[in-house]
Formats: C-alpha cells, structure tokens, sequence
C-alpha cells in the first residue's frame, strides 16, 4: 500500500512538473506562466454579454481629467466600436 | 494599435469609435512583460484616477493616438460590465445592443474582425495609412494585442489607396 502511494504520488508529481513545463513552453518562461495562471486565467471566461445583448452603461473620465461621460451617450446614428485596453 | 488606428481611419465617417483605458494588462508590480522593459513602457498599477489619467495621456501622447478616449474609473465599472481585461473588442449597433464581441486579448484580440463587421456593413475602406499611424504600429511590439493581432493583418492586407466599396 506504502508503495502504491509512493508512486501514485510519483506520477502525480512528474505530471504536474510536465504541465507546468507545457505551461513554461507556450507562456515563454516560468515568470510568464505564473503570471499567467496568477493574472490571466481567471479572467479566461468572464463576462456575460453575448451578441444581442443590451450594451451596459458605464460612466468614463475624458482624458483631460475632469469631464465625465457615459459610454451610452456616445451611442446614436451610427455604430459605436469600444475599443478596450491600456499602455502596457 | 496601428490596426485599430487604420481601422478608425478607415471607417470614421460610418462609425463612431471609443476608446476605453482600463486597469494595465502588465504593470511593474503584478505581471511586467520583457518587452515593456526593452521599450521603456514601465507603470506600476495605477491606485489613483489621476495616475491612470496620466497613463492614458502618456500613451496617447506617445502613439499620437487619434480615438476617442475615456478612463474606466477606480471600481472597474466598465471593465466589469464588458469584461474588458486586458483587452477586447466590442460593436454597439445603432439600437443600443452587442453587434460584436472580440475574444480576450491578446490571443483573441482580433481588430480584423471588426474590420469584417464594418466592411459588411459600409463595404471594404483601406485609406492609405498616416504617417504617425504606421510609424505606431511599427512602435508599438510591447503591446500585446499589437504583437498579436497587427502581424497577420499586416501580411495580409496590403494597403490600397483609398478603394471604396
């Protein structure tokens, strides 16, 4: 039974330093795979809007620091491309 | 980025654009990318509204970024409503409702689908692009959804002066 376990855990072991091999591999390096499980995967399947779906409001600040707007006011005649993202 | 620019560029009398800063994909405290080392775009995550309006102004300074642009606040109220993280795309239709959803970036982040959607809908635009934006989207490998969705674009889809469908 000691035996089993040990290799049981073995096996476990060798599988897990593979996948995070895998995971090093596609990621680039141990740093980026770590931030990629830690920051990334989380966010993987978030959200529930779906094409249809009514488009939420939110209220911006313009880049001049102080005029505020929301993304539904700049919805009218035409379509609005929302383009989301940041520096780095 | 120069994607999205030419894309504005592109279909701007048809379409009305809006870009949307949200929290940093790769700040210098949580997941900073060799990249933004190698090009000098180092932030930490901003605490404060005035530190991510500063981001965004260094950015737009920077890329001489022509997009409308708004600043998410500090509850991440439209990254959460759009779960916007680290980037993505969205189409509003005139009626108010989702027209299109990009994946999430960067391994999603696919400006030529929006294309795709507009050329649809107004037929195919390619404006010879502007200096400043080629110069941008040959600047700008640190971004992700630059490094990742500008290349095949760029391989595939030669410029043309202005041909409209």
């Amino acid at each position: 039974m000691k035996r089993l376990l040990k290799w049981i855990g073995g096996a476990l072991a060798v599988l897990l330093l593979a996948a995070f091999g895998v995971l090093c591999y596609m990621a680039g390096s141990p740093r980026d795979a770590y931030g990629m499980v830690r920051y990334a995967l989380p966010h993987m399947h978030r959200g529930t809007l779906r094409v249809g779906s009514d488009a939420p409001d939110a209220r911006l600040l313009a880049l001049d620091g102080t005029t505020r707007f929301h993304i539904r006011e700049r919805l009218g005649a035409r379509p609005l491309v929302l383009v989301f993202g940041s520096f780095t | 980025m120069g994607d999205i620019v030419q894309i504005y560029n592109d279909y701007k009398d048809h379409a009305d654009f809006l870009t949307v800063y949200v929290r940093e994909a790769h700040p210098t405290d949580e997941w900073q990318m060799k990249s933004n080392v190698k090009d000098d775009v180092c932030y930490a995550q901003p605490k404060t509204l005035e530190q991510r309006v500063a981001i965004a102004q260094d950015f737009t300074k920077h890329y001489k970024f022509p997009l409308p642009f708004g600043i998410d606040d500090m509850g991440n109220a439209a990254d959460g409503a759009y779960a916007a993280w680290p980037e993505r795309l969205y189409v509003i239709d005139e009626t108010g409702h989702v027209a299109y959803r990009g994946g999430m970036g960067p391994f999603n982040y696919k400006p030529a689908e929006v294309r795709d959607w507009l050329a649809a809908k107004y037929g195919a635009v390619k404006h010879e692009a502007p200096a400043a934006a080629a110069a941008s989207s040959t600047a700008n490998p640190t971004t992700p959804a630059a490094a990742s969705a500008s290349a095949p674009d760029k391989a595939t889809a030669p410029t043309q002066a202005s041909s409209t469908k």
